[in-house]
């Protein structure tokens, strides 16, 4: 019994981890939205998420103090505007929380 | 991992990836009014260049070009820098910018040098123009997979062809009917567009 639960782990490969700061789905949303483009302002991205701005500025500055995210604020117009656009460390963390996706249901497809 | 998560829930996430990245992608700058800007100014300098020498106040005919089309590049820079830009920039809108620019540069230099050393004439100041602004628009529609610019760079195409042939009178015909499909209707049908996309999208929550 013992031996066919260890060899059972020993066979099954590691699920990965799904990165705890990308996986909010406006977290997601967010930094999806940012791989597309160079740069955006705040309200494209609460015009496209729907969002509130308080929740909206929650979230990106989760996703700026976890590098993943820059910003910059500027006048235009004499009117303040801030905009966002997505690290290189961002595109890694997105890039890997595909493939961990992928593999999470290729296991699940699997099982 | 940070919740228990059904494949169903990680299908979502990746059908969220997906469809926020196509999203972001299809952003494109608003820039339809400049079309229709341009097609206003074309129509003011071949009136002006047409008919202005018999009216004593509006001066000499020769003048029509150069000051339209200067007055033109100082209301493109007003209006552009005072209409806020696209709060959302992507490489491929650098791209098509970048085509127009250097479009608007060649024909500032190109056809003033030209004008100044008197080796053109209406079919090749016609031909010129309309190759160019074919050139640009055909590359935008590429670009964009935008059969209606193509549309509009194949019109310039044939206006630039056939501005080599036939009389002075049917030049004029082909290219005030080029300028009207290819910047009136154009710009004014890009505009139409422009408004409809800035609805609002679906919401997504934390």
């Amino acid at each position: 019994m013992r031996a066919a639960a260890d060899h059972r782990e020993k066979s099954m490969p590691e699920l990965p981890e799904l990165n705890p700061v990308i996986h909010g789905k406006l977290r997601l949303a967010l930094l999806s939205l940012l791989a597309g483009v160079e740069e955006a302002e705040f309200t494209w991205l609460r015009a496209l998420t729907g969002s509130t701005d308080g929740n909206l500025g929650a979230q990106l500055l989760k996703l700026e103090e976890a590098g993943y995210v820059a910003v910059q604020k500027k006048f235009v117009h004499r009117k303040p505007q801030t905009t966002y656009r997505m690290t290189d460390e961002g595109r890694i963390a997105l890039t890997d929380y595909v493939r961990a996706l992928k593999q999470l249901l290729g296991a699940s497809i699997n099982a | 991992m940070p919740e228990e998560i059904t494949s169903q829930d990680l299908k979502e996430r990746l059908a969220l990836i997906e469809t926020m990245i196509a999203e972001g992608r299809k952003q494109t700058q608003s820039w339809g009014w400049t079309f229709l800007l341009w097609g206003i100014a074309y129509y003011v300098a071949i009136a002006w260049a047409s008919w202005g020498s018999s009216i004593s106040l509006i001066g000499s005919h020769q003048l029509a070009w150069p000051v339209t089309m200067i007055a033109a590049v100082i209301l493109t820079i007003a209006i552009g820098s005072r209409k806020r830009g696209h709060p959302a920039t992507t490489k491929v809108g650098h791209a098509i910018g970048s085509v127009w620019m250097a479009l608007g540069i060649s024909l500032l230099l190109v056809l003033p040098a030209l004008s100044i050393s008197q080796r053109i004439d209406a079919h090749t100041f016609v031909a010129v123009v309309a190759a160019f602004l074919g050139c640009a628009n055909g590359t935008s529609g590429f670009i964009l997979r935008w059969k209606v610019q193509i549309a509009s760079a194949a019109v310039w195409w044939i206006a630039s062809v056939a501005a080599c042939f036939g009389t002075d009178a049917q030049l004029m015909a082909v290219f005030l009917a080029a300028i009207f499909l290819c910047q009136i209707l154009f710009g004014i049908y890009a505009m139409s567009l422009d408004a409809r996309r800035r609805r609002p999208q679906g919401e997504v929550h934390a």
